[in-house]
């Protein structure tokens, strides 16, 4: 099976979670108590006024007829209207979804970025000085809320030393017009990276630190490998073993870590885009509960679901292409 | 939890226990009971300084617990101050003894300096211990309990039972666990009840995979096969065998679990989700410290410092454990 047959498969194999998350994100959202129409007219509405409510976003009809359709609009690209907002969830969804993105990005690669050489050097020396600081650096990093490192990096470098901005993001592909203080696309980037500093690193410590504990035991474990003795006893320099025979080997744990941080990570964002107040989608499934908008909760949670079986499906892919034993299935 | 032979001899049968001899699993189980744990992590520093960390804390949930359910907070106003008391507008935001801020200087009754409403911030770490820790142990034991059910079954039936309660576990596994919670408990109910609930089922998925990886490697040892032969049943194979024998890592991850699972309750309470005010808990001191890190920043501080002070102690625990129950390392 060639790499895009086996993408094909991978995607294929994602429609049944798909589809179970629609539906326990729909009878959770369902068994929210309180009457959102109620929400949305006051406390004495009319009954006419009620009805005509109902009708519009299907609230009228029985749980399993609501359900077969919600079903077949996603499927058609269709995830109902907000019926706090009244407009397309989808919309509300797409506007929100890149900031997320961004966020998600740029945190997995600052992460990725940091983490690799951290991992390598601890390795490389192994229980010297910079093993243990690397080790320590690590450990407070998997045990620290990453809300907190926000809140503290917003207190030094905000407040204190003014640096960056406490709040909000910029998207760098915005238009010039739209962005307070900025004139060419080039100061949109600008303003969006600073903008994007520590959002990133409150949402990606995390990750550079479990990146770097696989990172460091993968390359302790690589380094130690057959081949490694081999190229070692042909007199390869070490730097060379270290680049080219270890090092590859060694990037499959840490692909796997990262797929597996994903779940974490967008989760991480909802708290962090609270803390930086940053209008993402974190912002908005934790908007819609509030409003107790249940087509955008529903929406919200089933896109979080996507976001993360697409970036896994990624990692699967960036797996088999690396590790020359993956058959991509059909062999044993 | 007990070791695999150290049950009531009552159940055993004897040519389970025959079986079991012949096939050399004994000196297998010697080597995965409490006892054994123990000895390797005497040995061990870092799991030593882990169990410090979490001992401490533990006990300190212990004291703020009973204070709370008992004697309903008469400690904490003998020798600090009530966590939950009506709020004191004079002493509104002190900073910590020996530091000054716009609303005063630090004092010695209140050590770690007052919140947005003039309360001890230290007896509310104090007694913000016991939400973290009771949510941390409960959900990591729901989803132990979960998990392991879910991967026993899984992996010993196989089959189509494996791939429905597989298909069940990726899905809730796919959807992001803090946001899972979330949509769980605007559900349900918003209280620690439900935070526990929550945050015990997005672990299932971890002990489930870790069970039945185990479980489908342990089904075809020759001890199993002697046990089925012999007429044993297979829920006595999967309870008094294949489980047993899970339980150096089920223990190392558990460890780790209880950190996690603190770290995602701090973040839904932070978000308003899990104990519910006056209640103290961390994630709650930190969203309320938000609106007052310019003036008053040490509010941000310090339950964060409880945080990472408590989870370190359960990460350094689950590290230790596994360094010292991993026999490639001891040898």
């Amino acid at each position: 099976m060639g790499l895009a047959r086996y993408t094909l498969w991978r995607v294929v194999q994602a429609v049944p979670v798909l589809i179970g998350i629609i539906t326990i994100t729909f009878f959770l959202a369902n068994q929210i108590p309180g009457d959102p129409v109620q929400t949305m007219l006051g406390p004495n509405p009319g009954q006419e006024q009620v009805e005509a409510i109902q009708a519009r976003y299907g609230l009228d009809r029985p749980i399993h007829e609501r359900y077969l359709s919600y079903l077949s609009g996603v499927a058609a690209g269709n995830l109902g209207l907000s019926i706090y907002y009244d407009r397309p969830v989808l919309e509300m969804i797409m506007l929100r979804l890149p900031v997320t993105l961004l966020l998600m990005l740029s945190a997995f690669a600052f992460a990725i970025a940091t983490a690799i050489p951290l991992g390598i050097i601890s390795a490389k020396r192994r229980n010297k000085p910079a093993d243990h600081v690397s080790r320590i650096v690590s450990l407070i990093g998997v045990s620290t809320p990453s809300f907190w490192i926000g809140l503290v990096l917003i207190i030094v470098f905000a407040f204190y030393l003014g640096w960056f901005p406490a709040r909000g993001l910029v998207l760098p592909w915005a238009d010039p017009a739209d962005v307070r203080g900025a004139e060419t696309q080039f100061q949109v980037i600008r303003t969006a990276a600073h903008h994007l500093f520590l959002p990133m690193i409150a949402l990606g410590t995390l990750q550079m630190a479990q990146i770097t504990r696989i990172e460091r035991s993968a390359m302790v474990d690589s380094l130690q490998g057959e081949y490694v003795k081999l190229a070692r006893a042909y007199g390869v320099p070490e730097s060379t073993i270290v680049r080219k025979h270890a090092f590859q080997v060694a990037q499959l744990p840490v692909i796997t870590i990262i797929g597996l941080g994903l779940s974490t990570a967008l989760g991480g964002a909802v708290l962090t885009e609270t803390v930086f107040e940053i209008q993402g989608m974190g912002r908005l499934i934790i908007t819609a509960i509030n409003n107790q908008d249940y087509e955008l909760i529903m929406g919200t949670t089933f896109m979080f679901g996507v976001a993360y079986v697409v970036g896994v499906i990624i990692t699967d892919i960036a797996y088999a292409y690396i590790d020359p034993r993956v058959t991509y299935g059909d062999e044993t | 939890m007990s070791t695999p032979h150290g049950g009531d001899p009552d159940t055993e049968t004897t040519q389970e226990s025959t079986a079991t001899e012949e096939s050399g699993a004994g000196d297998v189980q010697s080597r995965v009971g409490m006892r054994y744990t123990l000895s390797q992590v005497k040995r061990d520093t870092t799991a030593l300084i882990g169990i410090y960390i979490v001992g401490f804390i533990t006990l300190v949930a212990l004291f703020a617990a009973i204070d709370y359910y008992i004697f309903d907070y008469a400690i904490a106003e003998a020798i600090m101050y009530n966590p939950e008391r009506d709020p004191d507008e004079v002493n509104r935001l002190l900073p910590p003894v020996g530091m000054e801020n716009q609303f005063g200087s630090g004092v010695l009754e209140h050590p770690l300096g007052t919140d947005h409403r003039g309360r001890d911030i230290f007896s509310r770490l104090v007694y913000g211990t016991r939400v973290a820790m009771t949510v941390g142990f409960m959900a990591t034991a729901i989803g132990l309990v979960g998990g392991t059910l879910v991967g026993a079954v899984s992996g010993f039936y196989g089959g189509w039972i494996d791939d429905v309660l597989q298909r069940f576990t990726e899905t809730i596994y796919a959807i992001p666990f803090l946001v899972l919670v979330i949509a769980f408990m605007t559900a349900f109910g918003r209280d620690l009840t439900f935070a526990m609930i929550g945050v015990g089922i997005t672990a299932i998925p971890v002990f489930n995979r870790l069970i039945r990886s185990r479980v489908v490697s342990i089904r075809e040892e020759d001890y199993i096969e002697a046990a089925r032969a012999a007429g044993v049943k297979d829920r006595h194979i999967i309870f008094r065998h294949i489980i047993p024998n899970s339980f150096a890592p089920v223990l190392v991850q558990a460890t780790l679990q209880v950190g996690v699972s603190i770290l995602i309750v701090a973040g839904l309470s932070f978000l308003g989700f899990g104990a519910q005010p006056p209640t103290p808990s961390w994630g709650q001191m930190l969203s309320q410290s938000r609106g007052y890190m310019l003036p008053a920043p040490t509010f941000s501080i310090w339950p964060g410092l409880a945080i990472l002070f408590t989870v370190i102690g359960f990460n350094i625990l689950g590290d230790g454990l596994q360094d010292a129950l991993d026999p490639r390392i001891n040898n």
